[in-house]
């Protein structure tokens, strides 16, 4: 018989108890992990819009902490493109605008002709033709989402817009978006003249040390202004930030829960089990090998909850992306590190929530334990 | 294994104690009140007076399960106060034996043996090996993968008497091991323990009530009010 399996056998002495308290960490773990998947999924997303752009550095205003940076001159393009390795620069304007019933929704003003548009699929329609004209494409999640298609009518601020084209994007956090000609975008927020972004594309073989010199430079000449790769932008975005300290904040209180609820089980068996852990003293254990069997079992039980937890968790990601009145808007990330990030938090768990009752456990004389019947 | 020498001269002192005393609940219960006494190496010693009069408490201190409030004991000339980490000193020199045999319920029989076993730098392999062979020796060989709950009386106690020879302790300590068993099984109890004691030249100690068990004894230790008010030698008794 291995140490181990003494260890299995006193967990199947109870073993709806032992369930229950696998169930829990399984739930909290559950937690953890659905709620990490959409967060880092919603980030992933993020950057590979950027990527997918072919944007290599975006330049905003330095602004306080409002969701979207505020409105500068779109007069520097000129300036941006004779700094060294610029190959394009494309101005955008963006807003979160509530349109129609749906309560808020990214609305982009883009340049039209510029590398933005490269990457986007066109489902049905066509793209917007003129600066001139009222017209907008939506993403394909935007079109179910606001109930449209091609020809109908987008009522956005004051005006109306007609829907021209549905697009699809490879960044899921672009096909919730509506997107107009820069100058339309422009004429709607009363910003003429303004944008809020620069994309820059920069020459093919531009090295790391070369983008790092160029932002320097950008924020030298042009105080106030600031130059992020594609990547910070998605990190420093404030949606992003909130929804990983949202489920950052949910994700502790399952696991505090959790490691209670492991610590209250094994206290019970400890005291449950006095008189036993007498009986063992006096045969001959050492009272280091009563705190390793009793953190073994708590671990036992975590681990177990946590596989289960990580489980439950993906499936939980998955039913939420197959679910109608969510599907498309969320791209949980399955990944080897989420895996053991759980895996590894269910096991700090286990040795925590085992520590004081193992410690309970030692300190028991053995003459009193088995005094105790 | 320590087989001891069969030599002429008499066997060195293995335990001494020496004005043990223990009270408890603040000194309102005086459980031993002054105990001397030596125990050679060898000896099967019966404890024996009624309840209340320090049995247990003596062999709990013996088998340094609990530490007396005073006096001092040495085996084989070391204090036990000396010993850091009294579980070490269990488990590598005591055997204990229970009345109601506890046994762990969820375990066989082989597994039970082995419980005590994984203090000691043995394999698995080797750990089975051994439990078998105690088992074997107890005459329970047939039985090794039953559960407590399927031996009768006398099986468990066997059971347990192979588990306290599992890290092979130089000392014995049974409190009352026939306490729960019908004479015949009780008979075959100590019949085992006096062959096995002698045979793996180990000391025992018997705490009872049963003067039969006593009378198996080679020396008889009669307790009263937590002191040793006769020693006597059983000319009939295993030395």
């Amino acid at each position: 018989m291995s140490f181990l399996t003494l260890v299995f056998k006193n967990l199947l002495r109870r073993p709806t108890r032992s369930l229950l308290t696998t169930t829990g960490i399984a739930l909290g773990i559950a937690a953890v992990v659905a709620l990490s998947s959409i967060a880092w999924g919603f980030q992933r997303s993020w950057e590979q819009a950027y990527t997918a752009r072919g944007t290599d550095l975006v330049i905003t205003k330095v602004t306080s902490r409002s969701p979207l940076p505020a409105p500068f001159s779109e007069s520097l393009k000129a300036d941006l493109l004779k700094l060294p390795h610029v190959q394009s620069v494309s101005g955008l304007l963006s807003d979160m605008i509530s349109v129609e019933d749906a309560p808020t929704v990214l609305v982009f003003g883009w340049e039209r002709n510029s590398f933005l548009w490269g990457h986007l699929k066109l489902v049905t329609g066509r793209w917007p033709s003129d600066d001139a004209e009222k017209s907008v494409v939506i993403g394909a999640v935007a079109a179910e989402m606001l109930k449209k298609s091609v020809g109908d009518t987008l009522h956005i601020e004051e005006d109306d817009f007609r829907v021209c084209g549905i697009f699809d994007s490879t960044a899921l956090v672009e096909n919730g978006t509506v997107i107009m000609a820069l100058r339309q975008m422009q004429r709607v927020m009363e910003s003429e003249g303004k944008v809020n972004f620069f994309n820059l594309r920069l020459a093919a073989g531009t090295t790391d040390a070369e983008v790092e010199g160029l932002r320097q430079t950008i924020k030298n000449r042009y105080p106030g202004f600031n130059a992020f790769t594609g990547g910070e932008v998605a990190q420093n975005n404030t949606g992003i930030q909130a929804a990983k300290a949202m489920s950052w904040a949910t994700s502790l209180i399952a696991l505090v829960v959790g490691a209670v609820g492991v610590m209250n089980t094994m206290l019970m068996s400890v005291f449950e089990r006095t008189h036993e852990i007498g009986i063992l003293l006096a045969i001959g254990w050492r009272r280091s090998r009563i705190v390793r069997m009793i953190i073994y079992e708590s671990t036992v039980l975590s681990f177990l909850g946590g596989i289960g937890g990580i489980a439950l968790g993906f499936a939980a990601v998955r039913l939420l992306e197959a679910t109608p009145w969510i599907r498309g808007k969320i791209e949980g990330e399955v990944s080897l590190l989420l895996f053991a990030l759980a895996l590894g938090i269910a096991l700090g768990l286990g040795i925590l929530g085992g520590l004081y009752p193992a410690y309970r456990g030692s300190r028991l004389h053995p003459s009193e334990a088995l005094r105790q019947e | 294994m320590g087989e001891q020498p069969t030599g002429g001269g008499a066997p060195e002192i293995f335990i001494e104690a020496r004005d043990l005393t223990r009270q408890f609940d603040e000194g309102r219960i005086q459980a031993l009140g002054g105990v001397s006494f030596t125990i050679r190496t060898g000896e099967f010693v019966a404890v024996i007076g009624p309840s209340g009069s320090g049995k247990t408490t003596l062999l709990q201190i013996l088998g340094a399960l609990d530490v007396p409030t005073s006096g001092e004991i040495r085996f084989r000339g070391q204090s036990l106060r000396a010993q850091r980490d009294l579980s070490r000193f269990r488990a590598r020199t005591i055997g204990f034996i229970f009345q109601s045999f506890h046994l762990l319920p969820t375990l066989t029989a082989l597994e039970n043996v082995q419980v005590p076993m994984f203090e000691m730098a043995w394999p698995s392999s080797e750990r089975r090996r051994r439990a078998t062979e105690l088992l074997e020796a107890v005459g329970l060989g047939a039985r090794l993968n039953h559960r407590p709950a399927k031996l009768s009386g006398g099986e468990r106690q066997r059971v347990a008497v192979a588990r306290s020879l599992a890290n092979e302790p130089q000392l014995l300590l049974a409190d009352e091991p026939t306490g729960n068993l019908d004479s015949a099984s009780a008979q075959r109890i100590m019949e085992l323990l006096g062959d096995l004691y002698q045979r793996r030249g180990m000391s025992l100690i018997v705490v009872t009530h049963n003067p039969a068990v006593a009378a198996c004894a080679g020396r008889t230790l009669q307790m009263l009010d937590g002191r040793i008010v006769a020693d006597t030698v059983n000319p009939g008794g295993t030395p």
